[in-house]
């Protein structure tokens, strides 16, 4: 690798770490702003939230698509999920952690990345 | 292009609509053409398969493979020399035993839960692993958990229907309020339809009227055919009879689902 390759991969490295950091921060917030909206006795998630049919069937429109994407993927990241709905990846990290809060999923850090899935003892 | 298996729903909203018909027919219908099918029994509170294949006693039910106790190459049979054809067929039954619908229908959410996860590893271990072109799930009519939990694991769900008044109201809440909501390509098949086969008009008024109804596509229309009331369901029409209107329009179908699901 040649010293001009070295220094012109740095600058990347940073940036993309600071995306990292941003996506990190995003995720915080949407969790807080949910929290914030259910009010306090709901901070934790819930512990019995199957993710059964009928719970999906009574889930608004734009949550039952992430959790049925996610059904079929087993586990999975945001950007995965995005990918199978062709919604903005932060749309679905948004959905994603909803769902966790409301306790159908559950949420996992492997590195820089974070892995959702349903509870795993129910993934068959 | 690469194909890929599909799995295919067989659902209604009332019972005695023909599902079961229409799926064991359907099934025989693609192995005649060469595919390689995979026909589940997901009716727990009415088994008919094993009555249908004669099969007396299974060493694995696929209430086994839903509880988990074992995998899903168990439960399958390979039926494909009682059908008898070029491709072949491989049949999942559900226990018809007393019992085991007890037992069925005692199940909680979370067991419901499981049980859809291990429906759609079928995908996985049935299709891309074995490499089946069709499940077909012959399921129970209405809105229960094993239906829609067939449903939810579907490509395509074809829905049997009469003209019954409250078969006709059922089905359209049906489409609206539960395939619609889970993104379903849905295509309708109407049964016991009263209107003389030879005459192609009945069938194209039949056609625009079940399309008005439903605002859905329309696979196929089957008209009320006696002999096949008076086969009593002791073999498999589209096999022992490959000359009988029933059986041609079962054929018409088995094309129109390949551009379908292509």
């Amino acid at each position: 690798m040649t010293k001009q390759e070295v220094l012109g991969k740095k600058p990347l490295q940073v940036l993309q770490k600071i995306r990292e950091n941003l996506e990190r921060l995003n995720e915080k917030m949407e969790i807080m702003i949910e929290l914030q909206k259910r009010g306090k006795k709901d901070v934790q998630p819930l512990p019995e939230a199957p993710l059964d049919v009928m719970t999906l069937l009574s889930m608004p429109d734009h949550l039952r698509k992430t959790a049925m994407t996610l059904c079929r993927l087993g586990r999975a990241t945001a950007e995965d999920v995005a990918q199978q709905t062709r919604r903005a990846r932060a749309v679905e990290s948004g959905y994603l952690n909803q769902l966790v809060i409301m306790g159908h999923l559950k949420k996992e850090r492997k590195g820089r990345k974070a892995y959702f899935h349903v509870d795993k003892e129910n993934q068959g | 292009m690469i194909w890929l298996g599909k799995i295919i729903a067989v659902h209604s909203y009332k019972g005695g609509t023909g599902k079961t018909l229409i799926s064991v027919n359907f099934a025989a219908t693609l192995v005649k053409q060469g595919k390689k099918i995979c026909l589940l029994d997901l009716d727990f509170r009415a088994p008919s398969l094993a009555t249908i294949f004669k099969i007396e006693k299974a060493d694995y039910w696929l209430n086994d493979y839903l509880n988990g106790t074992c995998e899903i190459d168990k439960v399958l049979i390979d039926s494909s020399e009682r059908i008898g054809n070029a491709g072949k067929l491989f049949v999942g039954l559900a226990n018809p035993t007393t019992e085991a619908i007890r037992d069925m229908s005692a199940k909680d959410r979370k067991w419901e839960m499981r049980a859809l996860g291990r429906l759609l590893a079928l995908r996985n271990s049935l299709l891309n692993d074995k490499g089946f072109d069709y499940l077909i799930f012959d399921t129970s009519p209405g809105l229960q958990y094993s239906s829609i939990n067939a449903i939810v694991s579907a490509d395509v769900v074809i829905v049997a229907t009469t003209f019954d008044r409250s078969d006709v109201e059922g089905t359209k809440r049906m489409l609206r309020e539960l395939y619609d909501l889970f993104e379903k390509k849905t295509e309708v098949v109407v049964n016991k339809v009263l209107y003389d086969v030879s005459m192609k008009s009945g069938k194209d008024e039949v056609q625009t009227r079940i399309e008005g109804i439903h605002k859905v596509p329309v696979l196929g229309i089957i008209p009320c055919f006696c002999d096949v009331s008076r086969a009593e369901g002791t073999f498999i029409f589209a096999q022992e009879k490959p000359n009988h209107p029933f059986t041609k329009i079962l054929d018409e179908m088995a094309k129109n689902l390949d551009n379908i699901t292509a």
